[in-house]
């Protein structure tokens, strides 16, 4: 019997063994006791992951721990946000008149500073990003699935309240060759985008500014934190929850 | 507590935790990158990384799939940076060489071989089951895909195998 509650037949049986030649998944065990034939398969796709694990260890060399760094001796552009417990943002007083609407002709900002050129490229491939991705600014009060949020902000990446605000947007997208979560909140003047970045490291706050909107890269731990708001978006409010809100797994 | 305290904890912590994984983690890196010059880079820039962020691991338990997702994360960053070409077998590096160097099993050089050639996304499932001992679940979560997408293909990437070694032997 298979974990749906079916007989499992010989092809079911071939595939799951193959997957996974412990036998782990439930019914099979059964279903070999009974089938002359696949117990061989079995017995041969056993013999098999025996060869694939020796062939697999192969000669690791001797352990060399590079120069570990005294903690906080780099830390110094990172900007530590003073703790304020995540809370609820209030409704927008927007919501439900307007049903659904792209904000896309507002994105075209741009990078403001003198950071190092990876801050700006950074920079740069944040706002392409964002503006690939129209249509996901939307205003709405509906917010995305707990499931769908907890596959985008999975442990891998770390973990983030959902209190933050209204969650109506949650995908994994690439960034640098990394998969982040890119999240859309409902803030109190618009959509505001949020891009998660665990593998970006920036060397300080790095502004994005443009004619109706408003943004920031914030360093966080070893990674950084995108939010792109409206211009009269409270961000450096929106900032302080988002970052208390954020905890990077690595 | 002083701050000498503190970071001798840590050291000592640390030293622990890599000790006990670190065959592992180059295991895992080689695998991955199919180059053992690289995988000790990664594995290097990994423990860099790791000691910088000790305090996020909360339980020593949990530290093989923490210091493997970092491992991950490194590759990927070292290819981003370099924008290496995918290895041919047929041009090696001497470390790719020494790594699939003939064992004196014949069948075993041969599954080596067929390992290194299998695509990533069925090499790396692989590895991760087979010499991390990582559940469907642990290795879905890490590849950020679904369970079933890690079964179809294990079941793939053995039959691979089976079908490269079937080949050779009948060669």
């Amino acid at each position: 019997m298979s974990a749906s509650g079916k007989i499992m037949n010989c092809e079911d049986y071939r595939e799951a063994i193959a997957a996974d030649p412990s036998e782990s998944f439930a019914g099979g065990a059964e279903h070999a006791a009974v089938c002359g034939s696949c117990s061989a398969y079995r017995a041969e796709m056993r013999a098999l992951d025996d060869t694939i694990t020796k062939a697999l260890a192969i000669d690791v060399p001797e352990l060399k721990i590079p120069d570990l760094p005294p903690i906080g001796e780099d830390d110094g552009n990172v900007v530590n946000m003073p703790f304020r417990r995540a809370t609820r943002i209030t409704t927008p007083a927007w919501i439900g008149i307007a049903a659904s609407f792209a904000l896309a002709a507002i994105i075209g900002v741009q990078f403001v500073g003198n950071g190092p050129e990876s801050d700006r490229l950074l920079a740069e491939t944040v706002l392409a990003h964002v503006d690939h991705e129209p249509w996901a600014l939307k205003v709405t009060d509906v917010s995305v699935s707990a499931a769908q949020f907890e596959r985008v902000v999975n442990p891998t990446i770390g973990t983030m309240d959902r209190n933050v605000g209204l969650v109506s947007y949650a995908q994994s997208c690439i960034i640098n060759g990394n998969t982040i979560p890119h999240l859309i909140i409902q803030g109190e003047k618009g959509p505001v985008t949020l891009l998660l970045l665990p593998d970006e490291m920036v060397h300080g706050a790095v502004s994005l500014s443009g004619k109706s909107v408003n943004g920031v890269i914030l360093p966080h731990g070893n990674g950084s934190i995108a939010i792109i708001g409206e211009r009269e978006e409270r961000i450096e409010e929106l900032k302080r929850r988002v970052v208390d809100s954020v905890e990077w797994s690595i | 507590m002083s701050s000498n305290s503190v970071d001798l904890k840590r050291r000592e912590r640390f030293d622990r935790v890599v000790g006990v994984l670190h065959r592992d983690l180059y295991r895992y890196a080689a695998w991955l990158c199919r180059d053992p010059g690289i995988a000790e880079e990664v594995v290097q820039e990994t423990l860099l990384r790791a000691w910088k962020s000790l305090d996020a691991l909360r339980e020593d338990s949990a530290a093989k799939s923490w210091l493997l997702t970092i491992v991950r994360r490194e590759n990927a960053r070292y290819f981003a940076r370099k924008r290496l070409e995918t290895v041919d077998i047929d041009s090696l590096t001497p470390g790719q060489s020494a790594m699939l160097a003939e064992s004196e099993d014949p069948n075993l050089a041969t599954m080596r071989q067929a390992i290194f050639r299998l695509e990533d996304d069925y090499r790396e499932p692989l590895v991760l089951q087979v010499l991390m001992g990582h559940s469907t679940k642990e290795i879905a979560e890490l590849m950020s895909i679904k369970p079933g997408a890690v079964l179809t293909r294990l079941h793939r990437a053995r039959i691979k195998l089976k079908d490269e070694v079937a080949k050779e032997a009948a060669a």
